[in-house]
């Protein structure tokens, strides 16, 4: 189960009544001045990730609108000294598992995480692993598209947006070490995808 | 040489690129590369994968109708109750807003195109450790290298002497290359048997080359720039030992 209800239901800090609304004014004002800071130079990410997850413009934008709606009311409950890149991206994903296409989408069940369903068990090289030709870029993100979306999403999150597998976990609320073999997995799927470019262009 | 080496598995490669295993295990796992050439081989197809996924994921930019929408929001999102500011502090704080997002907005472009160019660094010299690269000219001499260029770049510059170049580095060939659509020449060096690849494009009218990062994937990216050049190093030799390289041929620029 997701828990993106639980972030949000976390009680706003009780900020005592003698100093009265004055001060909670100010706390608030300065409160969302910093959570501009933070999420404003994010907004680009968010978008490109909203997009690969919605694949369309409109529901990327109503995903990433509706992220900062919810991230602004919950970030009394954030703390400063954890990552907010990964906060910010757990709330995304939360938002997109509860939107239509989301809702759709966590219909297809995803078969990689039990471990001897598949040849996680691989030793060694594989012919994929041959140097591949990665200088069409179209090819590459063909190959992108075709991931199953929950390879394609931990590597994005972990190529593109550059976090550490620990966040990665938290943000797909999955145990690390499945991070680990998707991450691998997404990887040794995009080789196979990329194959039969190298016949082609040669 | 056929020892039974037992190869690294996938998700341990993966991981391991992506510097994710704890500092004992990276650390054995590069004493296997050193000795097996076939998981060295995979380390680095998969770091050039890893390098060009990242540029071809970050591939969906909002409208710019979007992007005000969504900044705008940003700045004027109600929090809890309702407030009531006065007029001086709203237009205070949305000139403060309309600021930061400029900033922002001019530090993610740089940032990104930052972030391609040093991968486009990276790439090529990646490419060129690849046993199967051969450089266009192998030569170690300046007087074959320096004139192999002529005609192919619409620029010239100048090579050092073999003794003028700092202790145990080696030129060991050239090739004409292409940074951000524009030509370069690339140098291969070594330096105590570590591969430096040199880019030299023109400064004026070449790619604009925003500040680039001095580290990336564990490669020291080291940029100088001359009246008409700029010289970019890419290596993983120790970053004291690429600046002397990068500075020997800054000097070569000048006239004496």
């Amino acid at each position: 189960m997701f828990r993106s209800e639980a972030l949000l239901d976390m009680p706003i800090q009780f900020r005592g009544s003698i100093q009265g609304e004055a001060l909670d004014n100010m706390v608030s004002a300065s409160r969302s001045a910093d959570f501009e800071q933070l999420a404003l130079p994010l907004l680009q990410s968010l978008y490109n990730h909203a997009f690969w997850l919605a694949r369309n413009h409109a529901e990327a934008e109503d995903l990433v609108q509706e992220t900062f709606s919810k991230a602004l009311r919950a970030f009394d409950s954030f703390q400063a000294d954890t990552n907010f890149k990964g906060w910010i991206f757990r709330i995304l994903r939360n938002t997109f598992l509860t939107s239509r296409s989301g809702i759709a989408t966590s219909r297809t069940i995803f078969l990689e995480d039990h471990p001897d369903a598949l040849d996680t068990t691989d030793s060694g090289p594989t012919p994929e692993d041959n140097l591949i030709r990665l200088d069409n870029q179209a090819a590459l993100q063909r190959a992108l598209e075709q991931l199953e979306p929950p390879l394609r999403e931990a590597l994005l999150l972990c190529d593109v947006e550059e976090v550490k597998y620990r966040d990665i976990a938290l943000i797909l609320d999955i145990p690390i070490g499945t991070v680990m073999s998707r991450i691998s997995r997404a990887r040794r799927a995009l080789r196979q995808l990329l194959q039969p470019q190298l016949g082609e262009s040669q | 040489m056929t020892q039974a080496i037992e190869h690294l598995t996938s998700d341990t490669l993966s991981a391991f690129i992506d510097g994710e295993l704890p500092d004992s295990e990276q650390e054995a796992i590069q004493q296997h590369l050193a000795g097996c050439h076939t998981c060295a081989l995979r380390a680095l197809s998969a770091r050039e994968l890893k390098a060009a996924t990242a540029r071809a994921g970050r591939r969906f930019a909002p409208p710019p109708e979007t992007l005000a929408r969504l900044t705008a929001q940003l700045h004027r999102e109600p929090r809890g109750r309702a407030r009531i500011h006065s007029i001086r502090r709203v237009a205070w704080a949305s000139l403060a807003a309309a600021m930061l997002l400029a900033l922002s907005l001019i530090g993610w472009r740089q940032l990104h195109e930052t972030n391609t160019l040093a991968a486009e660094l990276l790439d090529q010299h990646l490419a060129t450790l690849s046993s199967a690269a051969t450089p266009q000219v192998i030569s170690t001499d300046r007087h074959t290298v320096k004139p192999w260029f002529q005609g192919r770049l619409p620029f010239s510059f100048n090579l050092p002497d073999a003794q003028a170049l700092p202790p145990d580095t080696t030129l060991k060939g050239a090739d004409l290359t292409y940074l951000k659509g524009q030509p370069a020449a690339l140098l291969l060096f070594t330096i105590h048997k570590h591969e430096v690849s040199v880019f030299l494009t023109q400064r004026f009218g070449g790619p604009s080359v925003p500040a680039l990062p001095s580290t990336r994937s564990g490669f020291t990216i080291h940029s100088a720039t001359t009246q008409d050049l700029r010289i970019v190093a890419v290596s993983d030799v120790n970053p004291s030992d690429l600046d002397a390289l990068v500075a020997t041929l800054v000097r070569a620029q000048s006239p004496s």
